[in-house]
């Protein structure tokens, strides 16, 4: 394919992209808007406003990007926008715009998001970004200090812990990790890939200097009691060991702590526990612990093969269904096969993300994009696995779809990164 | 021309266009997806993580794949159905729905009704008076109590068997109308008991003797059915909380009933002497004092005791250290057999429905009681606790001729007898010395003339706090027609802050004919 289209520059191709978007995004938002209207006679320009923001401001984005000379790959652009796109009608289609221009802090994520992933694009494309691996500690102690902030500051709603206006300051610690990880882990290549017998055996004092660095960080997510973003961060150290090692022994340590782990924490925490017993049995407490799973899972039976259409269902009856539970909103509305081209397009975002890392020049831009990826892929699996009741709920945002402002600004910023690693000239 | 947009999509049209925006998003969701997935590729670098590659989109596609066992197979999950058939909105709305039944009141008045036209609209004219009994129906919070366990009927499925599955047509077997659920309360008492609580934590239960009906049960502070939000989030008052029968206190001197009843059956009706310092049941344990003491010694007197006194006379006066002795006296076996008989370890079921069962906490009085523990026992005090359902349950006995009867909320359920507590001479003993205990002794405020109400009350220490106050009675002492219970949680003196309360509800029950029998006992 990629030879056919060699005519078509990248920008070219992301805004082709973007265009198809849009006729997908309008024509689900035609269909909420219509269901809306057909209740109350009462056009919500202001419930629009979001969505305008999207489809002018993408091409601005997409302007910028050929203004910087960007050359990578347009499926990565194409997926964020698309995703970011459905995300905006879900969150019109469940209210949350609703307040319009009354609440005007709930419209600036947006516009903010565009920015952060034209920033994080230029900030990495062509190698730019080797001069960012001076700032490995600085971004360490920055994480600490966000979780530390967090732990002082924040208050606690629905178990988790937020600061002023439910933002969650959790959200940047994901990405300013993974940039120290790939700084610390690069630096030590050679020490991190000795292997015996396939097993991974790092020297011992590096090991030493891993263990106790990352205590910091999991040490104040277990004050936190958050669950979800402990999980997430332990996945993606296996994901950035695995890409700096290429030893798939760190892949069976990873899977082996997390079942050792998965069984372990029930003694620890009784919300773990709890969330463990809802998991192997919600029927057991249908009209309490169970009532929320099962409620996604009765919406997503009621949706079927090709769902209820956008509007026309009854996803609001899912508790916090915008945030967490958006996914099975979706599936009640645009079935299992609207369902399957979404993750279809997950998994296309992730998959160009680590084929980007792989053409990556230096180790620690390999690393960072497989960081970078690897975390947003881990997210999308934690949050649909657990709404489908795969795995146990872990409390994780569906990246670019949930309700959130510091999520999405976050995640648009760390697509960018992965866009501008995708272009390595 | 708003107006003709708005007349389009709610008309025939409207259907066929949102169907084909339905087809056209899917078409070019399709399109944008496949585009995304083969838009020019990165040429490969010298490093491949195929490995992740495959493992994130083979994850992917095993979620999906479990997703599919929900959203197109899960009709082959037996709990799952059930479930869904209980409580999936949906086919609550739109053109499938049902309207759901009312629950009335034994006259037939509404308890909760639907809104025409809103799938989870629901009236409730008792509103916070009622909503520990009749529940609520909340798309957020869920179903409670009879609305609960009713569910099957008032959403029009007929009663449901483990072998019922109808598969993909789960909703098609319902009737046009959900059916009504009556209920053994009047609505006229249910809110008279809730407004004499005055918001107090506390609970009422006004029952009938022979039938065990419940004219009433009354959890207080209540919260509105219609918005559980608050309520939910109140953990100082814990309004959610069905204290009638849910909440597990101390009885205090509303046990001594039991034991005075406990020792008439072993023929025992000794005369011991009471003297003012109290009874010391073993070595290091505190005496166990009459309330009077108490009295006394604030006003700097001493009190003198009560001398010797008769079973009659302790239970009139409520005497403590006349029932430590007497309770020590009856010994063990006494004690558990009479514990095991009024069913005080056991949760008592007020309502059983296909669906599920209500029923109460189960009280609590330990097994095996040494000689300094059976003494505080006797008194109510100690490691004894019950609801207040089940003290209402075990005086509906002595006033049915000491049998004791199911308690019952549903009108249609069958009578239920639950045993004999006490002999039918016993039962008529503790009626007379009740009656006393009315007509001269600590009940006095509560001797409504021409009543002839029997009753006790109660005051039970509680460890952090005030005393929990206590009255039990029924009346009229011969052909009982009702029992009244009241407790007011860290309410004080029985007399005081529970008694009025009961004396107030017995003169409006009887205002409405319940008390004084002209026939046979209404079910």
């Amino acid at each position: 394919m990629s030879r056919q289209s060699s005519s078509l520059t990248p920008v070219g191709a992301a805004a082709g992209l973007f265009l198809i978007s849009v006729l997908a995004v309008s024509c689900a938002c035609l269909s909420v808007l219509g269901v809306k209207l057909s209740n109350a006679p009462v056009v919500p320009w202001e419930q629009l406003i979001p969505l305008g923001v999207y489809a002018a401001g993408v091409p601005f984005v997409l302007v910028w990007l050929k203004l910087i000379g960007w050359r990578g790959d347009a499926g990565v652009v194409g997926a964020v926008f698309l995703l970011c796109g459905m995300g905006l009608v879900v969150q019109f289609r469940m209210g949350s715009f609703a307040q319009g221009l009354a609440a005007p802090l709930a419209l600036v994520p947006l516009p903010l998001g565009l920015a952060a992933f034209a920033f994080g694009a230029s900030l990495t494309s062509k190698g730019r970004g080797a001069w960012l691996t001076g700032a490995g500690w600085l971004a360490y102690l920055a994480a600490l200090a966000a979780l530390a902030a967090l732990l002082v500051l924040g208050r606690r709603y629905r178990g988790g812990m937020y600061t002023a206006g439910n933002m969650n300051p959790s959200e940047v610690v994901k990405p300013l990790l993974v940039f120290f990880l790939a700084v610390y882990l690069s630096r030590r290549q050679k020490a991190f890939s000795e292997t015996q017998a396939g097993m991974p055996v790092p020297p011992f004092g590096t090991l030493l200097g891993l263990v106790f660095l990352w205590g910091g960080p999991m040490l104040l997510t277990i004050a936190l009691k958050d669950l979800g973003l402990m999980v997430l961060l332990n996945a993606i150290l296996i994901v950035m060991l695995f890409a700096i090692a290429r030893s798939t022994g760190y892949l069976a340590i990873g899977l082996a702590a997390v079942a050792a782990a998965g069984f372990g924490v029930r003694f620890i925490s009784a919300h773990a526990q709890a969330r463990f017993d809802v998991w192997l049995d919600p029927f057991a407490d249908p009209t309490g612990k169970g009532w929320q799973i099962l409620q996604a899972l009765s919406a997503m039976y009621s949706g079927g093969l090709w769902g209820a259409g956008l509007g026309a269902g009854v996803p609001q009856t899912v508790p916090i269904v915008t945030s967490d539970f958006v996914y099975a909103a979706l599936a009640e509305e645009i079935g299992l096969v609207g369902c399957g081209l979404l993750l279809m397009v997950y998994a296309a975002l992730f998959s160009r993300g680590f084929r980007a890392a792989g053409a990556a020049r230096t180790p620690f831009e390999r690393l960072l994009c497989v960081g970078l990826t690897g975390s947003l892929a881990v997210q999308t699996l934690l949050n649909v696995a657990g709404v489908t009741k795969a795995l146990p709920l872990t409390g994780i945002t569906l990246p670019l779809i949930s309700h959130g402002g510091s999520s999405l600004v976050t995640t648009l910023f760390m697509a960018g990164l992965i866009a501008g690693l995708s272009d390595r000239k | 021309m708003l107006e003709t947009v708005v007349e389009f999509l709610n008309g025939a049209q409207g259907r066929d266009f949102f169907r084909f925006l339905k087809v056209a998003f899917l078409a070019f969701f399709t399109v944008a997806a496949l585009a995304v997935l083969f838009a020019p590729r990165a040429r490969p670098g010298r490093v491949s993580y195929g490995l992740l590659r495959v493992i994130v989109t083979a994850a992917l596609a095993a979620v999906l794949a479990y997703q599919a066992t929900w959203q197109l197979a899960g009709f082959v999950k037996p709990d799952f159905v059930r479930f869904m058939r209980r409580y999936n909105k949906r086919p609550r709305a739109a053109e499938t729905q049902v309207m759901r039944g009312p629950i009335l009141d034994r006259r037939g008045l509404v308890l909760a009704a639907p809104v025409p036209g809103d799938v989870w609209g629901r009236r409730y004219p008792l509103g916070e008076s009622a909503v520990h009994p009749v529940g609520y129906f909340h798309s957020r919070f869920g179903i409670t109590a009879v609305e609960r366990v009713c569910d099957p009927e008032l959403s029009g499925y007929p009663a449901e068997t483990k072998e019922d599955f109808p598969g993909k047509n789960l909703f098609a077997v319902r009737a046009a109308e959900g059916a009504a659920v009556t209920l053994t309360l009047d609505a006229g008492l249910q809110a008279k008991a809730y407004e004499l609580l005055e918001g107090r934590k506390g609970a009422v239960v006004v029952m009938k003797p022979r039938s065990g009906a419940l004219l009433a049960l009354v959890s207080s502070p209540g919260f509105d059915p219609l918005n559980p939000q608050s309520a939910v989030e109140d953990d100082e008052n814990s309004p959610v909380f069905n204290r009638a029968v849910q909440g597990r206190y101390p009885p205090g001197s509303t046990f001594k009933i039991l034991i005075a009843g406990m020792a008439l059956e072993k023929g025992l009706s000794p005369v011991y002497a009471c003297p003012g310092m109290g009874y010391i049941a073993g070595p290091n344990t505190p005496p166990i004092r009459d309330s009077e003491y108490y009295a006394y010694a604030r006003n700097g007197a001493v009190w003198p005791g009560w001398g010797r006194l008769g079973l009659e006379e302790a239970l009139v006066h409520s005497s403590n250290v006349y029932f430590a002795q007497l309770g020590v006296g009856c010994g063990t076996p006494a004690f558990n057999r009479v514990m095991a008989r009024a069913r005080i370890n056991e949760a008592l079921v007020y309502l059983e429905a296909a669906s599920g069962k209500l029923k109460t906490a189960c009280g609590h009085a330990p097994e095996v009681a040494r000689k300094r523990k059976l003494a505080l026992l006797a008194i109510g005090q100690g490691e004894v606790l019950v609801t207040p359902l089940h003290v209402a349950c075990f005086t509906a006995a002595v006033a049915a001729g000491g049998e004791m009867a199911r308690p019952r909320l549903r009108a249609d359920e069958p009578v239920e007898k639950l045993g004999m507590l006490f002999m039918p001479g016993t039962a008529k003993q503790l009626g007379e010395m009740l009656r006393k205990a009315v007509r001269s002794g600590t009940g006095r405020a509560a001797n409504v003339p021409g009543l002839e109400v029997c009753g006790k009350t109660g005051t039970a220490q509680a460890p952090g706090g005030d005393d929990h106050a206590w009255f039990t009675c029924f009346a009229p002492q011969r052909r009982p027609g009702i029992v009244v219970t009241v407790l007011v949680e860290r309410g004080g003196f029985g007399a005081k802050a529970a008694l009025p309360v009961a004396r107030a509800l017995l003169e409006e029950a009887d205002r409405l004919g319940y008390v004084r029998q002209t026939g046979e006992e209404l079910k």
